[in-house]
């Protein structure tokens, strides 16, 4: 990743950042998508707003006494709410009622005894049960059964707010409306129990819940099914009090083994048959008229979209997770590999006696474009001026419109050459500078860098072993004291003293970075110098420097202070760059993966190596993140921070192991959680941005570009939908 | 060499950074990229900040004081949240009163003081006499020595001022609990004043140890609300008051005094996050009151502590010191004016419109048409806000003035700046 900025501005660049904001609407989108799918296939599976805990308050002088003492069915509909009325079950009435279902195991064997004795029965169901058995609650509907809101996903709702009520009960009757279309006007609050059980924190629910038209229903005889306590005593308890007493019984269809339930219905069925009992739903014992209504039109549409929604989201899901968990594997090896081969490249590198062979004395050729640089040049030549090692300078002033080449002139250092072009782009700059070159090795630098005095010296030791072609200096961020310079300075140091090592131990460096590089002319040479085929020039030339066979190698040493964008929209552009024409060149190099000897040991290391760390699994990442915002907001946010807590430790510790092999000091780190969540989401964002150019069209441009090999693609890029 | 001296005039390499540019003002900045301007490195004396207001600070201001009337409003709890009012009025306030101790501190005290009694004493004038008129007298609460004695923090708040917490209202046209609805703001003052008569003692200590005086309130927050000291009483909440904001308070001094130009930028946005996710998971653990409401972080001290203290890190590090209003600000520019003139009236009397709303709105739920028609207006919780509104204004006009006079300033019925777009005279 970590490469240095190319601080060309040409007029397109600034067009194409005018354009309209597509690179936020459209990865946004598709993340609110995929973030909406995750949120419905946790409401099916009851893993959204899960909520566990139960509210008893020791109060309930806010309860009407007659609720309090009356039936189990509260009415609080309308100009009632003030005066709530109760309502009993009437004598030698009984009305079984199932909670929590359906359920696919227990409820179609309920359903199969209440046919076979004849009894229709209530079902209160939630809204999460419903999504993932539609065709239970068709079954339901069909017998003659009636149905009943338990809420979508169980909680207490005296624990939650009005909105959240609204949206359990609204949320439910979508869902009713979706597999059966139909509606209820009957509602029974989890953890509810009989109506003397009401208390001043689960009153204002009822109220609330009688304001938006919905009969509540409570019970008689609580069955206590759920604690499997024996047939027996499940038919002991559900039978009456007084002989002849109406009563509402509470039993329930799911949530865990119901075989005792199913067992003691029959028993409690016949006892109450025996004792001249009449089975009937909420709506006929009450005469209240049926609880179901049919719905038509919008509201039936709108419940079979969500059905449809949720179903898909629910097939898709576990596909993700997959991919999601092969990502993750992928990143923890990669996390792994860095550890193990930075460690290998350390000890090689700083072993005692190491040399790359005879100390190279030669004198070197730095070459440094310079476009519209008035405010760096001076600071970058009078570095070079205090170099340790032999140098010439050539300034290549690429059309500049500022005071770039009079300021040159104007410092008139004796070992510095201005060339002047018209306007030709980085890449003719560069090959312009080495055309010039006097001696056989050229340092490439970019015109707002500064090199330290033993930098040169230090990036072309390793030309002493005849086979290497190029190497990589060690680029750090000069202004790392704002935030973005904190955040960049942490991805360069991570990016080059772990990544860097290991494709410097893999030998498939895949980019040297245009602010501090080192190149044999003749490798140069070789692969035909630089190339405007891409946006990013530093990785066509170093992958095809890897297809000519030469070796490419990390010289720690070599520091090179370099100015990182100062606001989010420089670097998004800079990365956009970067990211994009790596594609680019990516693509341009890809038959090396069928290539023989060096070529195709990059080819099959390297190209797949960046492909997939750099252009596939961040593409995946946001889906993780993602996945990430899904726990924090939905389900439960202590575990899933502790599960992000726990990568960011991992984080820390290879940040903290790079910082340690740099000698940097480790403040910076301090910012690395809000960088972590700012500042890769950008990135993952870019890269986006950078698939979108790529499918959209980039292609075919591509292929057009490679075939007249002259249009500079900025030309074409101009016209890109970006 | 012959290029030796202008290179150590030029750059300097160390450790740490290097500068990348050769002089930062002598060279032209006409293009390119925008390098964040290193701010000096610290001066041993306070800077002394440009003269005119600071439009940033007039903004955050009037957002506090809007904000706190909309919360007494509607009673939102994630608007304190969103926007932490309390602790950015008192880091501006110490921010402000760092700038003043300049000058001999006896001295500033006792202007500050008059300046803020005043409006205070106008509030008292009107409101003991009503809660007298409407019950309220020494026998109240059958201690009469100590009501007379308690009558002084109308004076000199150094402790709550006294008020009924149970009247007639009037014959039921207000709620029996007006006068402890009324008298909400007043802790404000209360608060105020100690911050203010210990902000002399308070900047030596920035001065001296900056980081763990900043630290330091909120130690002792955390301990206050630890369950194991007793906070009931006059004095503990004065101590709780002061513990939760004491970190704002000098927080705004410290970056007056540029502590937090000494420290590299990137830190105080890095910490301010983790700030805030400590705040907010401290208050969502906490015991609440209305489960069903939800945590009310007005109600968890060491949660507003924590929260307004990174928030205030925050806003202050963005600190973009607007000496003119950014064009789309500018038609604020006149409400904001007003709001920054009037602040302890507006936050004084705010709270009493807010309670006349409601023998105000009540008879219209015996007018037809409004009953027919408008029942949704006369239900929505956003009527109230909008009879107030007016009232206010009203206070500002009969009571207003009293804060010219007490900052010896002509006085003025109604200062909205004529002219718009923030513009001074010179």
């Amino acid at each position: 990743m970590s490469r240095h900025q190319r601080s060309r501005r040409s007029p397109l660049r600034s067009r194409r950042l005018a354009a309209p904001p597509l690179r936020f609407f459209l990865p946004l989108t598709v993340l609110m998508t995929l973030l909406a799918l995750m949120v419905l296939r946790g409401m099916a599976n009851n893993e959204v707003f899960h909520d566990e805990r139960t509210a008893v308050s020791v109060d309930k002088g806010t309860v009407p006494p007659g609720v309090l003492q009356g039936g189990p069915v509260v009415d609080a509909r309308g100009d009632r709410n003030d005066r709530p009325v109760s309502y009993s079950i009437p004598e030698k009435t009984v009305v079984l009622t199932f909670d929590d279902g359906p359920s696919a195991t227990w409820t179609p064997k309920i359903l199969k005894v209440l046919a076979d004795e004849g009894v229709r029965a209530d079902f209160f169901v939630t809204g999460s049960m419903t999504t993932r058995n539609p065709e239970l609650i068709r079954r339901i509907v069909a017998g003659g059964h009636e149905i009943g809101l338990h809420t979508f996903t169980h909680p207490d709702l005296a624990l939650q707010t009005s909105t959240r009520l609204t949206w359990e009960l609204g949320e439910t009757q979508l869902a009713l409306a979706g597999v059966a279309g139909i509606h209820t006007t009957l509602f029974r609050p989890p953890y509810s129990s009989t109506v003397d059980a009401l208390d001043d924190w689960s009153w204002p629910v009822t109220k609330e819940v009688g304001a938006d038209g919905y009969l509540v229903s409570f019970i008689d005889k609580d069955t206590d099914d759920w604690k499997r306590p024996g047939v027996d005593a499940i038919v002991k308890a559900a039978m009456p009090d007084l002989p002849g007493q109406g009563e509402m019984v509470l039993m329930h269809d799911a949530g865990g083994n119901r075989s005792q339930t199913l067992t003691a219905l029959p028993l409690i069925i016949k006892k109450l048959k025996a004792e001249g009992y009449a089975f009937k739903t909420i709506g006929e014992a009450l005469g209240t008229g049926p609880a179901n209504t049919r719905v038509d039109g919008y509201d039936l549409w709108a419940g079979k979209a969500f059905l449809w929604c949720t179903s898909f989201a629910v097939h898709l899901m576990p596909w993700l997770v997959v991919l999601l968990a092969v990502v993750g594997t992928l990143v923890f090896l990669r996390f792994a590999l860095m550890l193990v081969l930075s460690v290998m490249h350390v000890r090689r590198t700083r072993k005692r006696g190491f040399t790359w062979g005879d100390p190279v004395t030669e004198p070197v050729t730095v070459v440094v474009p310079a476009y519209n640089e008035q405010e760096c040049i001076t600071n970058t030549l009078l570095s070079l001026a205090r170099s340790e090692h032999p140098i010439e300078v050539i300034v290549v002033d690429d059309g500049s419109t500022d005071d770039t080449a009079a300021i040159v002139e104007e410092l008139d250092l004796p070992m510095v050459r201005l060339i002047r072009q018209p306007n030709s782009g980085k890449p003719a700059a560069l090959d312009t500078g080495v055309a010039a070159a006097s001696y056989d090795l050229v340092v490439m630098m970019d015109g707002d860098t500064v090199f330290e005095p033993s930098t040169v010296g230090e990036l072309v030791q390793p030309f002493a072993d005849p086979r290497i072609g190029a190497v990589a200096g060690n680029a750090k961020v000069g202004n790392r004291d704002t935030l973005i310079g904190a955040w960049q300075h942490i991805e360069y140091v991570m990016g080059f003293n772990l990544d860097r090592r290991m494709y410097d131990v893999l030998g498939c460096m895949p980019t040297i970075p245009g602010a501090v590089g080192g190149f044999r002319r003749s490798a140069l040479e070789q692969v035909g110098g630089m190339s405007d085929d891409t946006l990013a020039e530093d990785t066509d030339v170093t992958m095809a420097l890897h297809r000519g066979g030469w070796k490419i190698v990390y010289a720690e040493k070599a520091r090179a202070w370099t100015e990182a964008p100062g606001s989010l929209r420089q670097l998004w552009s800079q990365r956009y760059r970067w990211s994009y024409g790596t594609m680019q060149a990516m693509w341009k190099h890809r038959h090396a993966v069928l290539e023989r000897g060096a070529a195709g040991h990059f080819g099959r290391v390297g190209l797949p190596f960046v492909a997939v760390f750099m252009v596939l699994t961040p593409l995946l990442a946001p889906a993780i993140d993602v996945a990430m915002l899904y726990g924090v907001i939905f389900v439960d946010p202590y575990a899933t921070l502790a599960a992000w807590f726990g990568v960011m430790a991992l984080q820390a510790v290879f940040a903290a192991w790079s910082f340690h092999l740099d000698g940097e000091k480790y403040w910076h780190l301090i910012t690395l959680p809000v960088q972590q969540v700012v500042y890769r989401v950008l990135m993952y964002m870019v890269l986006l941005q950078s698939w979108i150019t790529a499918l959209t069209g980039g292609r075919l441009r591509w292929q057009k570009l490679r075939r007249t090999g002259e249009v500079g693609l900025d030309v074409t890029m101009g016209e890109m939908p970006s | 060499m012959s290029t030796a001296e202008p290179v150590r005039a030029g750059f300097t390499v160390d450790s740490d950074t290097m500068a990348l540019r050769a002089l930062p003002g002598t060279m032209v900045t006409a293009s390119g990229l925008v390098l964040p301007v290193e701010p000096d490195p610290a001066p041993a004396e306070p800077v002394t900040r440009k003269p005119g207001r600071d439009r940033y600070l007039d903004l955050l201001r009037a957002m506090a004081l809007v904000r706190v009337v909309i919360y007494h409003n509607f009673s939102w709890t994630w608007l304190p949240l969103v926007f932490p009012s309390m602790g950015v009025m008192f880091a501006l306030a110490g921010s402000l009163m760092a700038r003043s101790l300049s000058r001999p501190a006896f001295g500033v005290i006792r202007s500050r003081l008059r300046r803020l009694l005043p409006p205070l004493w106008m509030f008292g004038a009107v409101v003991v006499p009503a809660m007298i008129l409407d019950g309220w007298g020494p026998d109240y609460d059958g201690h009469p020595n100590w009501w007379w004695g308690h009558l002084a923090f109308w004076i000199l708040p150094v402790s709550t001022p006294p008020f009924a917490d149970h009247l007639g209202g009037f014959g039921g046209h207000l709620p029996a609990t007006w006068a402890e609805q009324i008298v909400v703001p007043l802790w404000y003052l209360r608060a105020y004043l100690w911050f203010m008569v210990l902000s002399p003692l308070l900047l030596k200590a920035v001065r001296r140890t900056p980081w763990v005086t900043l630290v330091l309130p909120l130690v002792l927050s955390a301990v206050l609300n630890s369950g194991l000291v007793d906070q009931s009483g006059r004095i503990m909440e004065t101590v709780t008051d002061f513990t939760t904001f004491g970190a704002c308070w000098i927080l705004g001094m410290a970056y007056h005094e540029g502590v937090f130009r000494r420290i590299p930028a990137y830190v105080a946005p890095s910490i301010a996050p983790l700030l805030l996710a400590v705040g907010f998971w401290w208050l969502q653990q906490a015991p609440v009151d209305q489960p069903r409401i939800g945590p009310d972080i007005e109600a968890v001290p060491l949660a507003q502590a924590i929260w307004s203290f990174g928030s205030v890190l925050l806003l202050l590090h963005l600190s973009p010191s607007w000496e003119k209003w950014p064009r789309r600000l500018e038609r604020f520019n006149g409400v904001v004016s007003l709001l920054n003139s009037r602040a302890v009236t507006v936050y004084l009397w705010h709270a009493l419109a807010l309670v006349l709303t409601e023998p105000l709105i009540e008879p219209l739920w015996d007018n037809a048409f409004f009953y027919t028609h408008l029942r949704w207006l006369l239900t929505s919780q956003w009527f109230p806000l909008i009879v107030a509104v007016p009232l206010i204004v009203l206070a500002l006009l009969l009571f207003g003035w009293v804060e010219d006079v007490a900052a010896k300033r002509r006085p003025r019925l109604f200062p909205y700046p004529r002219r718009p777009k923030g513009q001074r005279r010179k």
